[in-house]
């Protein structure tokens, strides 16, 4: 079997649990929404009643945005125009790469991690899903084996911060060393934008195979019964090191689908106007399609790479 | 035969026709202003004939003679420094600057200030400090023969900080004061060495940019000298002239400098030596090395008005040549019609090299750009920077204000500048941010021209007052937000409270008034007092000499029915009592009020629910006023400035109230920002699971 064969199954198999990956959908959504809805009365403060709430509709007020991000405190400060269509995705891409998400305000933090050890707990459920004979979601199942998993999945979280406080540490340290070097020593500014590239492309490739790793420990785990995280982690290592092409291929396959539908979104969203309430209702369902379809490639990633660790092991 | 003729003609057709469609569509392109460039030439520049007589008064000139080490980096040769007395009092000395003593050590006042910044000089080896040495210095005899060796005069002086360490001013006692009108003639041979770039001066791989480079006598008024020290937060003063430059360098090196190119002699060593002329200008300034590419090109900015523009550009900015090229062409010839004819016959933009951090700077005639080789067309760059530091040739090159004492005179003007050439050539730039270094434009966010400034002036405009000596101000911040916003937001404000034509009147003759000239700020009161149609020092007072802030708001705004009476009425009680024709009326009451210190006469709209609008004016003398009204409609919506005349208003937002609320665009963004909140906590979930 190839890596497509896998890639299919997976497809077939998170194709057959959708209300599960629209559960999960709606936890992200009504996550998001518990600091949403506080920035929404913000801005109903802000400019509802004010020129400014025609300006904000028909286009951005940069004049306006400026004087808010001054007053703003917590997640609004993180409202800006980069938001704004492939913004958003790229923002978060670099806030990713470069560890800046931790110069983000505490608040958010907190609320992030939060949401990051629920999601853990749901991990367990999703992969218990997956490793059934015929993936079939049921709550019971779901819950039952995130209930059974949290603690060891935990445990697998704490560890694989220490790779990736690592990365951060050591690899993007001595990268960007590196680069301020290039920089004193350049002809032009070309080369350093080259070279930057570059070191985004290791950050991003050692931060996405620590993530596949752990996501084979999770899967060992789960499908082995193991409790003992270090075993999983050395042997999800070496399952993953053994066997690079399929392992790596499968896992960059999804990330490209990943990257078309980001892309795709971009185009979509930045070309739809929203200027009247049916149109951004519209813009809302647009987004919301394009979360739901970041959700269920996650799933599909993980289903993919069950079958394919059920096929070799 | 026939056939190939006929064939020939076709082709010839068609390529005039496409010649024809291609300038229609240049000439139709909305953000390109069409000029009559012409002769275009890659060639060394063409000597243009000098229009040699002077344009004022020369009260210090220099010829030097220099040659350029680039082996050691270092500058030697001589100066003859021709100084004449313009006050009414004898001068018993003379004041000099030795602008690169800054960059000798870190005890420099410069480099004080710069370590206070957050810089670090600890990676400078021996060979990467500057400086500017004194080897002779003779004062002229009347017949040009006889000299007085004064070099042993020579005394270090610290006007500014008392800083005993710092070298960068000197006074030279005289034998004989200069009486007033009387002109001096000093000779003075000087090596300097030219450091690893740090302001604006030094050299990065064969790459020169060579400013305030040689012994520059400070500027003698009625009150004394006036020669400050160097500092990091501060500019330069100096008194017109001519200078007449010979430099010799490597024959393979490319030379910018300020004025005519008037020769090149090879030596046959394998130097050159080239002439630069310029007069009335007060600095000289120039820049060399191997890679530059240069691009030539007479240009008329007016009628009948041309000048030579020369670009030295990057290998790598070739791309940007163009646009380089057409923001210098804007630049003179809106500055032109605004401010003045550009009077010299050339302008020299430099596109300075990598890492040589003298991007962004301005000389007579001369100065620089600055790019990132990804440069969308809607981001203005290099155009702003271009258009700005050309701009400063007005704003600190015609019109010589002091830079030490007086840097809103010439930054703030020139941002004011900058920002009006730019949008009236190319319109509002997008906002961008760089993602890895790939710069990203936002279409649905346009900058408006209003934004220039206002934001850093909200942030810091209780830091310092905006008149204040450059050094003075609470650090860098301060600075650049007073000099810089505070000033372009103040006069931006004045042209659109006194009119645009007024302003423009005014601006045009207050530059051109002050032309080769030294104003102070009290002229510049002058120029807007005679053409405003009040009294503008109330308001020039409370902007320039204090640190407030202006803010109109509206406090509260309510229609409504008038409430029914309840009580005894002529000794009757009544109960729900209303007066006769009521139920037909709303009462309207609004409170403007004053947030900030500023205080300027100001306009309010109100516009009701039938259509009728009304305008009224208030004085903000008090802190709020009360508008009521009883009319059939209610109020629809009040703003105060409805005109956005008063740019320095540091809340917009509260300018304006509408009584019935707009929710959708907090709708519309909370939804975007929640999809960005939602794909980051999905991005997250790579850190667990």
């Amino acid at each position: 079997m190839n890596t497509l064969t896998h890639l299919k199954k997976g497809f077939n198999h998170t194709g057959g649990v959708t209300r599960m990956v629209v559960c999960l959908f709606l936890f992200n959504l009504i996550f998001a929404l518990l600091l949403a809805i506080p920035l929404f009365r913000t801005l109903q403060d802000e400019i509802a009643s004010s020129d400014t709430a025609s300006q904000m509709t028909e286009s951005f007020d940069y004049l306006w945005w400026e004087e808010f991000n001054d007053r703003a405190s917590g997640p609004a400060e993180l409202f800006g125009p980069d938001i704004i269509g492939k913004g958003a995705v790229l923002l978060n891409l670099e806030a990713f790469l470069q560890f800046r998400f931790l110069d983000w305000p505490s608040s958010l933090l907190v609320f992030m991690l939060l949401y990051l050890v629920v999601h853990t707990f749901l991990a367990g459920g999703i992969l218990s899903v997956f490793s059934q004979d015929a993936p079939r979601f049921s709550m019971k199942v779901f819950f039952a084996g995130a209930g059974h998993q949290f603690f060891r999945f935990l445990g697998l979280m704490a560890l694989s911060w220490i790779f990736f406080i690592l990365t951060a540490q050591y690899l993007i340290g001595s990268l960007n060393g590196i680069l301020t070097g290039i920089k004193e020593t350049a002809v032009s500014e070309v080369s350093p934008f080259i070279w930057n590239l570059i070191f985004s492309a290791v950050v991003l490739a050692v931060l996405l195979f620590i993530q596949m790793v752990f996501d084979y420990a999770r899967i060992l785990t789960v499908l082995e019964h193991r409790d003992n995280i270090f075993s999983s982690a050395w042997r999800a290592l070496r399952f993953v090191v053994s066997r690079p092409l399929s392992t790596l291929g499968l896992f960059y396959t999804v990330f490209v689908c990943q990257i078309a539908v980001s892309v795709l979104y971009a185009v979509l969203i930045e070309s739809f106007p929203q200027t009247k309430f049916l149109t951004v209702i519209s813009a809302f369902f647009i987004q919301q399609l394009f979360i739901f379809s970041i959700i269920w490639i996650r799933c599909w990633l993980y289903a993919s790479q069950l079958e394919l660790f059920s096929y070799k092991r | 035969m026939k056939k190939l003729t006929v064939l020939l003609f076709v082709l010839l057709i068609f390529v005039l026709a496409g010649v024809f469609i291609h300038s229609e569509w240049k000439a139709n392109r909305g953000t390109e202003v069409d000029f009559q460039s012409n002769a275009e030439s890659v060639s060394p520049p063409v000597p243009v004939p000098a229009a040699d007589e002077p344009l004022c008064p020369q009260v210090a000139s220099y010829t030097i003679d220099v040659r350029l080490d680039t082996e050691n980096n270092l500058i030697t040769g001589t100066e003859r420094l021709t100084w004449t007395n313009t006050t009414d009092n004898a001068a018993i000395e003379l004041w000099f600057h030795l602008y690169w003593n800054a960059f000798s050590n870190t005890d420099s006042s410069f480099l004080r200030d710069s370590f206070l910044q957050g810089e670090s000089f600890d990676h400078f080896r021996e060979e990467d400090w500057g400086f500017c040495r004194i080897q002779s210095i003779f004062l002229v005899n009347g017949n040009g023969k006889d000299r007085t060796d004064l070099s042993t005069l020579m005394e270090f002086r610290h006007p500014d900080d008392g800083n005993t360490l710092d070298r960068t001013v000197f006074s030279l006692p005289l034998p004989r004061p200069v009486a007033p009108g009387e002109t001096v003639t000093l000779d003075i041979s000087f090596e300097s060495r030219v450091p690893r770039p740090i302001s604006r001066t030094g050299v990065y791989r064969n790459n020169y940019f060579i400013a305030q480079w040689f012994p520059k006598i400070g500027v003698l008024e009625n009150g004394g000298w006036n020669c400050h020290q160097f500092h990091s937060f501060s500019e330069f003063f100096a008194d017109y002239g001519t200078y007449d430059v010979r430099i010799t360098l490597p024959s393979q090196y490319v030379i910018g400098a300020t004025g005519e190119h008037r020769d090149v002699m090879d030596n046959g060593d394998g130097t050159s030596t080239h002439r630069f002329v310029q007069h009335s200008v007060h600095d000289f300034a120039w820049t060399t090395g191997p890679d530059y590419l240069e691009h030539t090109e007479n240009f008329e900015f007016l009628p009948g008005r041309t000048t030579e523009i020369t670009l030295l550009y990057q290998p790598y900015h070739r791309h940007l040549k163009e646009r380089y090229l057409q923001a210098v062409r804007n630049a003179i010839h809106f500055c032109s019609l605004w401010y003045g004819a550009y009077p010299y016959t050339t302008a020299t933009c430099v596109d300075p090299a990598f890492n040589s951090r003298a991007g962004g700077m301005e000389y007579p005639t001369l100065f620089t750009g600055g790019a990132y080789f990804l440069s969308p067309e809607r981001v203005h760059s290099p155009e702003g920077v271009t258009i700005h530091e050309f701009g400063h040739g007005y704003f600190y090159g015609l019109v010589g204000s002091n830079e030490f004492e007086n840097a809103w005179m010439d930054e703030g003007f020139t941002s004011f500048l900058d920002s009006a050439v730019t949008h009236e050539a190319y319109g509002p730039p997008l906002y961008s941010r760089r993602f890895f270094g790939v710069p990203v434009t936002f279409k649905e966010v346009p900058i408006p021209i209003e934004s220039g400034g206002i934001d850093s002036h909200r942030n810091t405009s209780d830091m310092d007052i905006l008149q204040r000596f450059a050094w003075e101000y609470m650090d860098g911040e301060s600075y650049g937000a007073n000099v810089y916003s505070k000033a372009e937001l103040l006069l931006r404000t004045l042209q659109r409270v006194m009119g645009e034509d007024v302003f423009g009147n005014m601006i045009k003759t207050y530059s051109q008034r002050w032309w080769f000239r030294h104003p102070r700020p009290q002229d510049f009161y002058d120029a807007v007092n005679e053409f405003a149609d009040r009294d503008m020092s109330p308001f020039l007072d409370q902007v320039i000499y204090g640190s407030g802030q202006l803010d109109y708001g509206i406090g509260q705004a309510e229609s409504r029915r008038p409430p029914a009476g309840h009580g005894l009425y002529e000794g009757r009680f009544l109960k729900g009592r209303t007066a006769p024709g009521a139920d037909d009326l709303f009462e309207t009451e609004v409170v403007v009020r004053r947030f900030g210190e500023v205080i300027i006469p100001v306009e309010v709209l109100f516009q009701f629910e039938d259509g009728l609008d009304l305008r009224e004016s208030w004085d903000g003398e008090y802190r709020w006023r009360k508008f009521l009204f009883t009319h059939a409609a209610k109020l629809k919506r009040v703003i105060v400035d409805p005109d956005f005349k008063l740019v320095l208003d540091v809340d917009r937002t509260n300018n304006s109230r509408i009584l019935k609320p707009d929710r959708l665009s907090a709708l519309k963004w909370t939804t975007r920002w929640l999809v960005w909140l939602q794909h980051s906590l999905e991005m997250l979930t790579v850190f667990g699971g």
